[in-house]
């Protein structure tokens, strides 16, 4: 693959943007797709979490979503598509000495144009939403949230007490819908001022903590809206896979006819409301493809059934995982897709999931791709 | 009292390797007292050795006059004006 540095893409130009547990990439090609460079690292050594591009056609912005195991996490930003970093000397994702509370990671970061031009909202660990209104370079957090009473009954997963999604509602900019692990998905109908749990049909067979069995703490892995409609919602569930056609008021399990109900990312159409892929992985205690053979699982009919794509895609040996935010669709036609893994590899189809290529392998463990096309 | 900082943090205070900071003769503080203070001038090395509740990083080692404070008393151990203060990223990684 051909290293091109520093980056200077054009209108129609695509970027994924990679985040791994040793920095971060940018690949980038024009709109057919046949070949990507590659640049980087940015960021040696640390990992990157998340990643958003502010499209602004004058000042497009990138930002990551930093942490250094020793110094601590940060969202940097570049106008300069990667050339230069800035990284703000006091850090910007920080917690009120009041809550008890201190940054780990910053795991979602979320543009929000339909509530402010420039306001990008980030998911934190332990549990926070934080928005900022300047285009990522300061953060304030959501008190409503930070005290929210059921936090107390919260329970982190392996990968701690993360807000790993924010969705702002595409259409209504008073709604918001996070999903928190574990404690499950939570929407707001007045643009942060109280959260709800929205978790109703979801399954959950164990009890809650011992100071609150009633609750049941869900863990959320990926949500996403389908295209043209916020009301139907897809997520991927710990155990399960499910469906909303009403905001996130109730769920319905959709995961009838796919080999495995386990997994973390989830990716919708780009166009298709009805169309979904998920990556089953074998179980909770073993995860990794089922048999060996590496499976995207596509549904066109909002979950009543699914098929395997995986041409292209290695079908014996493979043993990896693909987290929560390393699987994502490009808005071009035919719908592109990406996803990377804990093992290093970066895969992309250009024909909706048909068949599959490897354009990186012997990269760090992969935390996060966006993909982004250049206005 | 006088900071050594390691190279990673340098860019956070001019390019120093060595901070000073002048306090008074009897004065007495904690070391996170002291970043605190030192942060106000530097706010990068204090969001850097700090966290957001003012304890030591879990991966930052600091020496004050040859003792890690990590078996002393943490973010607590008492510095004077006459501390040498050295600032370590711990060996970890993978």
């Amino acid at each position: 693959m051909e290293r091109i540095e520093p980056i200077t893409p054009q209108s129609g130009n695509l970027l994924l943007m990679v985040g791994t547990v040793k920095g971060a990439f940018i690949f980038h090609s024009d709109g057919n797709r046949r070949a990507f460079h590659i640049a980087g690292p940015y960021f040696k050594g640390q990992e990157v979490f998340s990643a958003a591009y502010l499209p602004d056609k004058k000042a497009p912005r990138m930002l990551m979503g930093v942490k250094s195991q020793h110094w601590g996490s940060t969202v940097c930003w570049s106008d300069d598509f990667g050339a230069n970093w800035h990284e703000p000397a006091e850090g910007n994702v920080r917690y009120p000495v009041s809550s008890g509370l201190s940054l780990n990671a910053i795991w979602a970061l979320e543009p929000a144009p339909l509530v402010g031009p420039n306001v990008v909202f980030a998911g934190a660990d332990p549990a926070a939403l934080y928005r900022s209104d300047d285009r990522g370079e300061t953060f304030q957090p959501n008190d409503a949230l930070l005290n929210h009473p059921e936090r107390p009954f919260w329970m982190p997963g392996f990968g701690g007490l993360c807000l790993h999604t924010v969705m702002p509602d595409p259409r209504d900019p008073s709604r918001i819908i996070i999903g928190i692990s574990a404690a499950g998905i939570y929407r707001s109908d007045d643009s942060g001022k109280s959260w709800t749990r929205r978790n109703s049909g979801i399954r959950m067979d164990d009890a809650g903590p011992p100071n609150a069995p009633h609750f049941r703490p869900q863990c959320a892995h990926k949500m996403r809206y389908a295209a043209k409609n916020p009301r139907r919602i897809y997520l991927q569930n710990h155990p399960g896979i499910y469906r909303s056609d009403d905001g996130g008021d109730s769920w319905v399990d959709i995961a009838k006819g796919l080999p495995s109900v386990f997994g973390f990312p989830l990716v919708a159409h780009p166009r298709c409301a009805d169309t979904a892929y998920v990556i089953p992985l074998t179980a909770d205690n073993f995860r990794v493809p089922i048999e060996g053979a590496a499976k995207v699982w596509r549904t066109r009919d909002a979950g009543e059934s699914w098929a395997p794509l995986g041409s292209g895609l290695p079908q014996q040996d493979a043993y990896f995982s693909v987290l929560r935010d390393a699987f994502i669709a490009d808005s071009l036609d035919p719908a592109g897709l990406y996803f990377g893994t804990r093992n290093g590899q970066l895969f992309a189809s250009s024909d909706e999931g048909e068949s599959w290529r490897t354009i990186a392998d012997w990269l760090p463990a992969v935390l996060c791709v966006k993909a982004q096309l250049v206005a | 009292m006088r900071f050594h900082l390691p190279s990673a943090l340098r860019k956070w205070a001019g390019n120093n390797e060595v901070l000073e900071m002048s306090l008074p003769l009897d004065l007495r503080m904690t070391i996170a007292e002291a970043v605190i203070m030192l942060g106000r001038d530097y706010p990068g090395i204090r969001q850097r050795v700090l966290d957001d509740q003012g304890n030591i990083r879990h991966h930052v080692n600091v020496f004050v006059d040859g003792e890690n404070v990590r078996f002393a008393q943490g973010a607590l151990t008492q510095v004077t004006h006459a501390s040498e203060v050295r600032i370590y990223p711990a060996m970890s990684g993978g």
